[in-house]
C-alpha cells in the first residue's frame, strides 16, 4: 500500500466505516510510513478537540420568546378546525339548511290556488282565487285552501285552514274545528312539517 | 426510538393547534438548535435568532410535516437552512465590500471577521488559547463543509442522519466530512495547535 492509497482510508477508518480486512493493511503501512502515522494522529487529535468544544449556554428566557413571537391562532384556523372535528353537528346542519331552503323555494313558488278537503264535491264554489263555502252546503270534514280566501257562508265539520289567505266569515256559517290563516313561513314550514308527520304515521 | 414517538406525538399534536404541544416541542429543541446556529453562525445574537427564526417556520409549516420523517431530521434541516442562507448572505456582503475597496482578500475566509462580534465567547468563560483556536478554526469553516462538520462533531450525528438532514447522499456527506476534517487539520497545524 502506498500513501495514496492509505489517505482515503484513513478518513474511512475515523468515519467507523472501514472493513476489517481493509483495517488491518492500514494498521500495517502506518506502521511502516511515518508520514500517514503522524497524519492519522493529526486527525484523531483534529477530531478529539472539536468534539469537546463546550456548549453555549442557552439564554434562560427563550423558550417564553421564542412562544410570545408565534402568531396567533387565526379565526379561521379554529373555524375550519372545529368543522373538521365536528363532521356530524356539520352533516346535521348541512342537512337542516338544505331542507329549509327547498321548503322556502315551495312557499315562495306557490300562488296558484290549491283546494284540499275530505267532502268538497258540490259543497264550494270557485271564483277566481275565492273559494266559497255556500250558506245551503255543509262540508264534512276540513278545507284547506292555499294562496286564496275563503268566504264561510254554510258549515264546515271540521278545520279551516287558510295558508297565505284570509277568512271571511258569514252569520249564518258554522266551522265545528279550528279556523287556522298560516302566512309566516315558518308557521308554513310547522304545518308543513305537521302534514308530512301524519301521513307518515298513517 | 421512544424518544421518536413521542415527539411525533407532539407534533400531531402541535398540528392540530395545541399550543401546550408545540411549546414542550420547543423545550425539546431550543437548546440543540441554538447550539446549531451558534456553531454555524459563531455568535449569540444570530444563534437566538436562529431559533427564533427555525421555530416560526416550524411553527407555521406544521401542517405539512409528514411524520415519515422523524421530527428531528425535519428540525434539523429547517435550522441548517436557514444558517446556511445566512452564511451565504454574509459571504456575498463582505464579497461586495471587497469589489468596493477593491481589496482582494486572498488567504482569509472573509467572513470570520463578522462572526467575532461577541464580546464575552462563551458566556463568562475565559478561553484558553487552544478553545480560542478551535473556535475560529470551525468559524472559518467554508460553508460546504460546516453543517456536516458542525452535526457530525457536535451532534453526534451519524452520516446517514446528516445525508437526511442536509438531503443529500451519504457519499456526498463524507466527501464534506473528509474535506472539513483536513481543513481543520490544516487550519490548527498553522496555528500550531497540533
Amino acid at each position: 500500500m502506498n500513501c495514496k492509497d492509505a489517505l482515503p482510508l484513513i478518513h474511512e477508518y475515523l468515519d467507523g466505516d472501514l472493513p476489517s480486512a481493509h483495517a488491518v493493511k492500514l494498521q500495517q503501512h502506518l506502521r511502516e510510513c511515518t508520514d500517514c502515522a503522524s497524519r492519522f494522529r493529526l486527525y484523531e487529535k483534529t477530531e478529539a478537540l472539536v468534539r469537546v468544544m463546550d456548549r453555549p449556554e442557552t439564554p434562560s428566557n427563550l423558550t417564553a420568546s421564542i412562544m410570545s413571537s408565534l402568531p396567533p391562532v387565526s379565526r379561521k384556523r379554529v373555524w375550519t378546525r372545529w368543522v373538521r372535528q365536528h363532521p356530524a353537528i356539520v352533516a346535521a346542519a348541512a342537512f337542516i339548511i338544505v331542507m329549509m331552503s327547498s321548503l322556502l323555494s315551495l312557499w315562495n313558488s306557490g300562488t296558484q290556488l290549491v283546494v284540499r278537503g275530505d267532502d268538497l264535491e258540490g259543497n264550494i264554489i270557485i271564483e277566481g282565487q275565492r273559494v266559497i263555502v255556500p250558506s245551503d252546503s255543509s262540508i264534512d270534514g276540513d278545507l284547506i285552501v292555499e294562496n286564496g280566501t275563503v268566504q264561510v257562508d254554510g258549515h264546515v265539520r271540521g278545520n279551516v285552514t287558510v295558508i297565505d289567505g284570509n277568512v271571511a266569515m258569514a252569520s249564518t256559517a258554522h266551522v265545528s274545528g279550528n279556523i287556522k290563516q298560516v302566512d309566516q313561513a315558518l308557521d308554513w314550514i310547522w304545518f308543513k312539517m305537521n302534514e308530512w308527520f301524519r301521513a307518515a304515521l298513517n | 426510538m421512544e424518544m421518536h414517538s413521542i415527539e411525533t406525538r407532539l407534533a400531531r399534536l402541535a398540528k392540530a393547534g395545541d399550543r401546550a404541544a408545540f411549546e414542550d416541542l420547543v423545550e425539546l429543541y431550543k437548546d440543540r438548535i441554538y447550539h446549531l446556529g451558534y456553531r454555524m453562525l459563531g455568535n449569540r445574537q444570530e444563534a437566538e435568532d436562529i431559533v427564533q427564526e427555525t421555530f416560526l417556520r416550524v411553527f407555521r409549516s406544521i401542517d405539512r410535516y409528514d411524520p415519515s420523517m422523524k421530527f428531528s431530521t425535519w428540525i434539523y434541516r429547517i435550522g441548517t437552512n436557514l444558517s446556511i442562507d445566512r452564511l451565504r448572505k454574509r459571504r456575498a456582503k463582505i464579497y461586495s465590500l471587497d469589489a468596493e475597496i477593491g481589496n482582494d482578500s486572498e488567504g482569509s475566509d472573509g467572513y470570520g471577521m463578522l462572526a467575532s462580534d461577541d464580546p464575552t465567547p462563551e458566556g463568562q468563560a475565559i478561553l484558553s488559547e487552544t478553545q480560542q483556536r478551535i473556535r475560529e478554526a470551525i468559524d472559518s469553516l467554508p460553508p460546504k463543509y460546516k453543517p456536516v462538520v458542525v452535526l457530525k462533531y457536535l451532534h453526534d450525528m451519524s452520516l446517514q442522519e446528516i445525508g437526511e438532514v442536509l438531503d443529500m447522499p451519504v457519499t456526498t456527506v463524507k466527501t464534506r466530512v473528509h474535506r472539513g476534517r483536513d481543513f481543520l487539520r490544516k487550519k490548527l497545524e498553522r496555528d500550531e495547535i497540533l
